[in-house]
């Protein structure tokens, strides 16, 4: 496959927001040639990479090109022994589930043409989607309509149509029982919730307990009854009662806002520093976050200047990394580049310096770093940071950690280079020329249109760059590196991997 | 004759040369500096319109003077687009229209407005057609047309007129343009460069404070220096790159080619001393005065361009050279 194939596991982690020097669209067109490709060669192959690890968004555009085009029994589209017939289906959910709900319903969201996707509307979305809503307890549809009603809303009007959902809501039980009971017999008061129909007095419904306190949230505002209003905000998301509050103008203190309503630890820690300018403090426990988050929070101190709990955070960095599953390729010094364009684009500032920052953060064994580039800032006695900045003399770096003597290095890079273009590789080669035993490594944050193979810029003609646009994607690399080696294997690994994951 | 080094009073003003990039044909040999000058910040400064055929109109909402940096050019979609004629200076909270503009979309009508545009600075080559006193100042706005005509001649875009977005819209070119703007990156404290083609200077900006440089660099080295580079390479008339890497001895230990590439890199630097020192001036001439800023327009043996002087002191440069 190799022969025709430039692929590599960049496919599994686009995210559409550009980088330092290139537009998300052309990035886009790059990755999507990548997709139809490996679609049209294996299909199977492609579903079912995408069990492993991924952007949210490659894998919502996977499953968009799957639900696109039915799933035959012919040629190519086989499905394969060990593999149920309708494991397309379930790959897709089985990422659904996986994925946090915000990203999961985007990912729906594009067969309602979100995301700039076609509109894909047949059986095995409609089923995908409502199953994906409604196939959940009580206790989790009632929290899910209540955060998402917009969202949800959207998705369920796609699904089903406008007549399907016309006569659904107006009492045609065999329809409802058709698309929607099937998974969840009691959800007709969701689906009123969703569409601002008051549900039948003359019959008995099931009880929602948060849809019933935001609708009394809802009465109370409208009502500008501030008492009740305070009342019922208890435990209620966060965004909902803002958006009350704020339609109709209720005077309730945002710190009550804030202490009442509820909100996710990630949310709270992308939220610190705005609600901080409100004048509200926020009780965020760093201990609990990702690591990325954590150095994104930081160096969003350090840049705004504001280094309140920043001692936490950096505290927080240290519990995480011990606690994190180390990645061990032996005794390594690592050159990070901090150049320039290491600080990303401007819809996701410095994404990958903070991704080498969080790969380093994971990896065992380090004996040296070595910073090429960047602007060292002290910002207090106790805390000093690079800040990606200057040109990109790598080969600088690579010198460093020779004369450190050590037998592997890993360069983690955009792979731009400029002070001169070409120098890295005649250091390079010098070395390996002269006999120094070394293996280089070089990990690519960014993806890159213009990569002349693959997703990614390479440094040296020897060395394929592996594409890692978040620590948690190693696994991910190695598996598509042994992929251009030997396809069958892989493919056979990744049966196990459904099995095991999945079954059925 | 005065040298441009004259000019620019490199140690008077504490400009100093950065480490030097070079990808392919191309070198940036960065100007680096403290700030100079006291002019509005570059946000400040904002393109409103074009009210006239040959009418570019900016507005500065600061209390300090702006600088338009030379050859602007604003391309928007349904009007026709516009490149300034050489610097400009809005002097505080004025709106301004500069009369001597260009237009570069020779059959497109209407008017470009505030929204939508894509700003760059005219390829280097074109710049060249503007050096001439009487023809900068001129009040003409198809004055261009025939230079662009000549300019799009022979590098395989479709057009039928003097339509320089044609050339910045065509695909390929768009796609190498970001390649090539992506390959360089601005250093600390950077106020300006030194661009060079095969070992060849064929420009000189430098801006009056880092914030200008970070916010017009791109478009000066896509707009104008990589669509040039991009150009003459589609005419097969770049000739290949002169830097050679230093030659490494087998067996050098890794300190002692340390050693040598950090001479080799010091002495890229050097070597541009001298190359700016041959920079003569062989004309001198005021364009206009805005309050204490004074631009004039100088000529080389091969080229020239816009200094603007506060207080008798060079705050901006930008030369074609």
């Amino acid at each position: 496959m190799t022969d025709q194939l430039q692929l590599d596991s960049g496919m599994l982690q686009y995210v559409p927001k550009g980088a330092y020097y290139e537009g998300a669209d052309e990035q886009f067109n790059q990755v999507m040639a990548m997709w139809s490709d490996l679609f049209t060669h294996d299909r199977t192959l492609f579903c079912l990479t995408s069990l492993l690890g991924g952007t949210g968004f490659s894998k919502g555009a996977m499953a968009h090109m799957l639900l696109s085009s039915p799933q035959t029994i012919t040629g190519t589209e086989l499905v394969p022994e060990g593999l149920a017939f309708d494991y397309e289906s379930k790959v897709i959910l089985y990422n659904l589930d996986k994925e946090r709900t915000p990203r999961a319903l985007k990912n729906l969201l594009m067969l309602a043409g979100g995301e700039k996707h076609r509109r894909v509307n047949n059986a095995r979305t409609r089923r995908i989607i409502l199953q994906y809503i409604f196939d959940r307890d009580h206790v989790a549809l009632d929290n899910l309509a209540i955060n998402y009603k917009g969202k949800l809303k959207k998705l369920v009007r796609h699904a089903l149509g406008k007549q399907d959902l016309f006569k659904i809501l107006n009492g045609d039980q065999k329809l409802f029982d058709k698309w929607i009971g099937r998974y969840h017999a009691n959800a007709m008061p969701v689906l009123c919730y969703l569409f601002d129909r008051e549900l039948a007095k003359d019959e008995v419904h099931a009880y929602f307990p948060k849809i019933d306190q935001v609708l009394r949230l809802k009465a109370a505002a409208q009502a500008g009854d501030v008492e009740e209003f305070t009342k019922q905000m208890k435990g209620l998301p966060r965004l909902t009662v803002m958006g009350y509050r704020n339609t109709y103008k209720i005077p309730v203190d945002l710190d009550q806002v804030f202490k009442k309503s509820k909100v996710s630890g990630r949310q709270a820690l992308q939220m610190e520093t705005a609600a901080k300018r409100q004048g509200v403090k926020l009780e965020v426990n760093y201990k609990k976050q990702d690591i990325y988050d954590l150095w994104k929070a930081l160096y969003h101190k350090l840049q705004s200047g504001d280094l309140e709990n920043s001692d936490k955070i950096v505290d927080a960095i240290g519990h995480q990394s011990e606690r994190k599953e180390k990645l061990n390729i032996g005794k390594v010094a690592v050159v990070i580049d901090a150049s320039r364009s290491m600080q990303g684009s401007d819809k996701r500032p410095m994404h990958p310096f903070l991704t080498s920052l969080s790969i380093l953060s994971i990896l065992d064994n380090i004996e040296s770093v070595h910073y090429v580039g960047g602007k060292n800032v002290r910002v207090a006695d106790t805390l000093s940071a690079v800040i990606p900045s200057g040109g990109s003399d790598l080969w600088r770096g690579l010198v460093d950690a020779v004369l450190t003597g050590a037998e592997k290095i890993l360069v983690i890079s955009d792979g731009y280079e400029n002070s001169p273009k070409g120098m890295f590789e005649h250091v390079y080669k010098h070395f390996k020329d002269s006999g120094y035993e070394f293996e280089l490594l070089h990990i690519n944050p960014v993806f890159s249109a213009d990569a002349q193979q693959g997703s990614v810029r390479r440094l040296t003609e020897d060395t394929k760059p592996l594409p890692v646009s978040s620590y948690k994607y190693l696994e991910t690399e190695i598996i598509f590196n042994r992929m251009i080696e030997n396809k069958d294997m892989v493919k056979q690994l990744l049966v196990g991997k459904y099995n095991k994951l999945i079954g059925g | 004759m005065a040298s441009i080094f004259d000019i620019l009073n490199f140690s008077g003003k504490g400009v100093g040369i950065g480490p030097v990039q070079s990808v392919d044909e191309m070198t940036v040999i960065p100007l680096v500096g403290e700030d100079s000058g006291d002019v509005a910040s570059p946000e400040s400064l904002v393109f409103e319109a074009t009210t006239n055929y040959g009418s570019m109109v900016f507005k500065n909402e600061d209390s300090k003077p702006a600088i338009v940096p030379t050859n602007y050019m604003v391309r928007g979609r349904g009007a026709q687009d516009h490149a300034m004629a050489g610097s400009g200076v809005v002097t505080a909270g004025q709106r301004k229209t500069f009369d001597t503009a260009c237009c570069i979309e020779e059959t497109q009508g209407g008017y470009l407005s505030a929204q939508g545009n894509e700003e760059d600075v005219l390829p280097v080559d074109l710049r060249r057609s503007l050096l001439n006193y009487g023809k900068r100042t001129e009040r003409h706005y198809g004055k261009l047309w025939s230079s662009i005509k000549r300019w799009l001649q022979g590098v395989g875009v479709r057009t039928h007129a003097a339509h320089l977005r044609d050339f910045y819209d065509d695909k390929d070119i768009r796609s190498a343009l970001e390649e090539f703007a992506a390959e360089f990156e601005p250093v600390d404290g950077q106020i300006g460069a030194i661009i060079m083609f095969s070992g060849t200077p064929v420009g000189l900006e430098i801006m009056p404070t880092t914030a200008h440089w970070d916010a017009y660099w791109q478009q000066l080295l896509r707009g104008c220096y990589g669509s040039e580079l991009v150009r003459l390479k589609r005419l097969g008339q770049v000739a290949p790159s002169t830097l050679v890497l230093p030659a490494i001895p087998e067996q050098a230990a890794p300190d002692e080619v340390k050693i040598i590439l950090d001479e080799f890199v010091e002495n890229l630097q050097k070597e541009v001393i001298p190359v700016i020192k041959g920079i003569a001036i062989n004309g001198d001439r005021k364009i206009s005065t805005d309050g204490n800023l004074e631009t004039r327009l100088i000529t080389t043996d091969t080229g020239g361009g816009d200094v603007i002087l506060q207080d008798s002191k060079p705050i901006y440069v930008s030369l074609v050279l």
